[in-house]
């Protein structure tokens, strides 16, 4: 068996070194972009709301005709100087905070061992479906979720992903992911927009919390992802099924230990946050009706097994002999939830562009109950030969109770102008405007209005 | 002497109806044959540079590459500025077209409508990017025989924004020299001049330039690097190819 493995490993090994050395090129491409991202509050003292400064590099090298390598790395200046002691002073990593990430680092062959088949080993963003930012059926990269407001991105994934082609219309794809990887939460003032409320049980006020990440092992069976899509085109319909065997990217919390401080009610939590295995059954379809682009995409998420949250209260019953817990069945094994989104977009003949979305179920939501409706409208306009954009209309209109929507519900306004001032230099200007009642994610950014300044510069 | 009158004016409507029965004729065979020059090639590849002129006089300059296969594949992909370069647009048959951004990760199906808007800030619209014959969208006339061109009228056989587009067309070697485009209210709101040169055995529209006479704006694409049937494979116009 070990030598079988041995021999494969090393027929890949020389497949790959072939098509790399066969007509060696030195076509080398250094590019990126500079980017400026300052947004203040529109409230009391204007406070700073974000500061990211960007430095974006693209390294591009065409190997030969059927192979090339690509990396993109964010060199980043991002928060504000977060010094409260003297000695912060002494650590430029306080007072000037940045960051070094790799986005991607790949190697692409195509025609790798067969001429239908096209192999990318290494950092990759596998992109899913045909909706527009909004896609349930792309789950094989974790979430990025540091800017709330950016919402759809997300990090690279070290991953092998083989693509074989039946012929021009049909293909499948394959994806293994080694490794689990969870999803970056929001930073700065964000920081606690995607932290569950914690209703404490009558006569108890939280006093500390804390919590410990479960992380999956790190072994082949128990941290890695597999994905497998069928993508196709007929009758003018762009198509695609897709199956995913991974981790949802947030943790939920499955045992909550309780722990009295005083008598006056004032209780510790200390947390365990696990993450929860999925089987994921997508589908997705783009075509044009009309004129009018449109798609559509759904995405089952079956449970590997149930989400049970135990909450421990032993030590609130000291003298019980046994362990006082409580289970609480958060998402059943066998009870799937659905997340779907359908869309369209239309081009006006005097440069104007639309595009509607309705998506149920957001990227943080989980089970059928948890659910909500989102509809998002963009209306834009270009003026001097694309110089200028206008979005006047843009943002979305977010109901969490149906039954009663004057009391759940969130909106969101986000009107931009960009400007091109020269033909590799951008500035955009834009709001970013929050309302509603409720505890969504939307509307609890009420409070943070704010005004955004973005530069980019393209080399 | 009736009967002579009667016959007299039935043989001149006989004979009118021939004349414009062999001008049409005359007509549609030029734009065929403006066709058979403009798209006769099997395939063609070639480096476009697009000059964006303003008002003031002011140039922006983005360059492509372009592959075109028959009359319906296209693949345009910007090499420059660095703010365009990689995206690239691939025409199918059928008005399937599809962008792919490289910010975005992956293709994008591209709704027909965007035919109506403009090519990527240039004044050509997506719809004078293809490569559809005009005898297949207009129903031609000649209006008019001068020095070196046959001008024709074109009428869309389906709605368009046009409601008439004027060609001339050299009369020796039948490619078009002067488009003139008007609005639905008879107003000229475009024109394109052609330079061809000739390689090989096909005339190349070596430069094209197009104004938008309502905004004053001129954009001049230039065909370097030309080469015609390579024998480019039908792989060159898929979606993987647009996305490598």
């Amino acid at each position: 068996m070990k030598a079988k493995i041995t021999v494969l490993l090393f027929s890949i090994f020389v497949a790959i070194s072939g098509k790399i050395s066969a007509q060696e090129e030195n076509n080398i491409k250094l590019s990126g972009e500079l980017l400026t991202d300052q947004r203040l509050l529109l409230r009391d003292n204007n406070d700073w709301a974000w500061n990211e400064n960007r430095l974006t590099l693209k390294l591009d090298k065409q190997i030969s005709s059927e192979s090339k390598f690509y990396s993109e790395i964010w060199l980043r200046n991002i928060g504000l100087p977060n010094a409260v002691h003297s000695s912060s002073l002494y650590n430029k990593g306080i007072i000037d905070p940045y960051n070094l990430e790799i986005r991607e680092a790949y190697l692409q062959i195509n025609g790798f061992l067969n001429k239908k088949i096209d192999l990318t080993l290494g950092r990759q963003q596998i992109v899913w479906g045909t909706a527009d930012k909004l896609n349930p059926t792309d789950n094989l990269n974790p979430y990025d979720l540091e800017d709330i407001l950016d919402f759809g991105r997300k990090r690279g994934s070290d991953a092998i992903n083989l693509q074989y082609y039946f012929n021009y219309d049909f293909s499948v794809q394959g994806v293994f992911i080694p490794f689990f990887q969870p999803a970056n939460m929001p930073v700065g003032i964000f920081a606690d927009l995607l932290n569950p409320s914690i209703a404490m049980p009558q006569g108890m006020v939280l006093n500390n919390f804390s919590d410990t990440l479960m992380m999956p092992k790190y072994n082949l069976g128990e941290s890695s992802t597999v994905g497998l899509r069928f993508k196709g085109f007929a009758k003018g319909v762009d198509f695609s099924l897709s199956y995913v065997w991974g981790y949802d990217g947030l943790p939920y919390s499955s045992k909550n230990m309780l722990t009295p401080v005083n008598m006056n009610g004032e209780t510790n939590i200390q947390s365990e946050l696990s993450f929860m295995r999925n089987h994921i059954i997508g589908v997705d379809l783009a075509t044009s009706i009309g004129g009018a682009g449109v798609w559509a995409e759904a995405a089952a998420f079956i449970p590997d097994q149930d989400m049970v949250m135990t909450t421990d209260l032993s030590a609130l019953y000291p003298g019980s002999p046994e362990p006082v817990t409580q289970d609480s069945v958060l998402l059943k094994k066998n009870k799937p939830y659905i997340k779907f989104v359908i869309g369209g977009d239309y081009f006006f003949a005097d440069g104007s562009y639309l595009n509607l979305q309705y998506l149920h179920g957001f990227v943080h939501e989980r089970g059928s109950e948890g659910l909500n409706d989102y509809f998002f409208l963009r209306y834009e306009k270009t003026f001097f030969n694309e110089k200028l954009k206008i979005t006047p209309i843009g943002g979305g209109f977010i109901v969490t109770d149906w039954g009663d929507i004057n009391e759940n519900y969130a909106i969101a306004y986000l009107p931009e102008i960009s400007y091109k001032a020269t033909p590799n230099a951008e500035i955009t200007l834009s709001a970013a405007i929050f309302d509603g009642k409720g505890d969504h994610l939307f509307a609890s950014l009420k409070d943070y209005n704010m005004l955004m300044l973005k530069m980019k510069y393209s080399f | 002497m009736k009967t002579n009158f009667r016959t007299a004016v039935l043989t001149v409507l006989i004979g009118a109806g021939t004349v414009c029965s062999a001008v049409a004729q005359d007509a549609t065979t030029i734009l065929q044959k403006m066709d058979e020059v403009m798209y006769s090639q099997k395939d063609m590849t070639g480096k476009n540079k697009i000059i964006l002129i303003d008002k003031a006089g002011k140039q922006e300059i983005r360059e492509a590459t372009i592959q075109q296969k028959g009359t319906d594949k296209r693949m345009f992909r910007f090499t420059a500025p660095a703010s365009q370069a990689g995206i690239a647009f691939l025409s199918l048959p059928g008005d399937v077209m599809y962008m792919y951004l490289p910010a975005f990760g992956r293709e994008r199906r591209i709704a027909s409508s965007a035919k109506n808007q403009n090519f990527a800030g240039t004044d050509f619209s997506y719809e004078d990017m293809e490569s559809v014959p005009f005898s297949q969208k207009y129903t031609p006339k000649l209006i008019k025989t001068e020095t070196d061109a046959f001008v024709l009228e074109l009428t869309p056989k389906v709605r368009s924004d046009f409601s008439k587009v004027t060609v001339s067309i050299h009369k020796e070697h039948f490619y078009p020299i002067l488009m003139e485009y008007y609005d639905r209210g008879g107003n000229k709101v475009k024109e394109a001049k052609y330079t061809f040169k000739k390689i090989g055995n096909y005339w190349n529209p070596a430069e094209i330039e197009m104004t938008d006479l309502k905004k004053g704006h001129t954009t001049k694409m230039q065909m370097t690097d030309v080469k015609y049937d390579t024998g480019l494979s039908d792989d060159a116009f898929t979606v993987r190819a647009l996305v490598q």
